[in-house]
């Protein structure tokens, strides 16, 4: 009598041909998704730290304004003077009607620069602002 | 004799195996490259811009009014009276609670006025204390008078906007001292 090996009569490859589909679903949802970085920030800053604080949702609404350590402004990828903000912060004003500025001030900072940006962006009539601060544990 | 033999066509088809390596390499760069953190901060909306000469002084009274003020050194006064910044929530709770149902002409203003050299941490602690403040009245509305968690409570909903409407987040910034340097 001979003995034969059982085998299992079905196929034993993993069927990979919607693969490429599954990924390109993973794929788009990041596209969609991600907002790029798109700026360098050239000033060091440490944000404060509170509990109380508020997420922004809409991330395409944020425009932001670096403060550094040694006082020095960034506004979008260069570095500027606290006199030509009014007229940065309008253009995007007029370009995106409730945007919101994100002002991320090192917490060493005195409230000197920080009550001059105030008034520069309440002439520039930016009104919604938002103290970007990191989460008290 | 010869038989006509078809020329039998070469199968047409485009190699695929290579897709998944490449469409993965493409989700690769996009979780590499997408930021997931959210923005985190305390959310202000500024007053309009008047020139000086414009501005009108609109009195306020007293029992509306709860000006906080932070000098260089840090310390602070609430309505005259010198506390530390962690108390300035335990402070002005009760005084948010007392206007809950009062008109909306007569609720509770938190003015915030600073110095130039007042250091930015020691400002963003006091603002963080009035938000926590009325953050903590809010829920406990929500709990006693609505019976939800404030964080339940859809943000379009008509219990938000009541919660909005008696308790409405007024914080001021005054303007600084004749700005001068």
């Amino acid at each position: 009598m001979k003995f034969e090996k059982k085998r299992a009569s079905t196929k034993q490859n993993i069927p990979t041909a919607s693969l490429p589909d599954i990924v390109f679903m993973l794929l788009l949802f990041f596209m969609v998704t991600t907002t790029l970085r798109e700026v360098d920030v050239l000033v060091s800053f440490r944000l404060p730290e509170a509990k109380a604080i508020e997420k922004i949702e809409n991330k395409r609404l944020v425009s932001y304004i670096w403060v550094g350590q040694d006082g020095r402004i960034q506004v979008n990828d260069s570095l500027t003077q606290l006199n030509e903000i009014q007229k940065i912060m309008y253009a995007k004003r007029v370009a995106l009607p409730n945007v919101i500025v994100s002002l991320r001030i090192d917490k060493s900072s005195q409230m000197g620069v920080v009550t001059d940006i105030q008034q520069e962006l309440r002439k520039a009539s930016c009104l919604r602002i938002n103290y970007s601060t990191l989460l008290k544990i | 004799m010869i038989t006509l033999k078809k020329k039998k066509l070469p199968d047409a088809d485009i190699p695929t195996s290579s897709m998944a390596d490449i469409s993965f390499l493409l989700l690769l760069f996009f979780l590499v490259s997408t930021v997931i953190d959210v923005d985190t901060g305390i959310g202000l909306t500024l007053p309009e811009f008047t020139p000086p000469e414009q501005q009108e002084l609109v009195p306020i009274s007293k029992d509306r009014l709860a000006a906080v003020l932070i000098n260089e050194n840090g310390d602070v006064l609430l309505n005259n009276e010198i506390i530390a910044i962690p108390q300035i929530s335990k402070t002005l709770k009760p005084r948010i609670e007392s206007k809950i149902d009062q008109p909306a002409n007569k609720k509770l203003v938190v003015s915030v006025k600073t110095d130039r050299k007042t250091d930015y941490n020691l400002y963003i602690q006091a603002l963080d204390q009035i938000k926590d403040a009325y953050f903590q009245v809010r829920s406990e509305y929500a709990i006693n008078r609505l019976g939800k968690r404030f964080v339940d409570i859809d943000d379009r909903s008509e219990e938000m906007k009541e919660i909005r409407d008696k308790i409405p987040i007024t914080i001021s910034i005054a303007e600084p001292e004749a700005i001068k340097k």
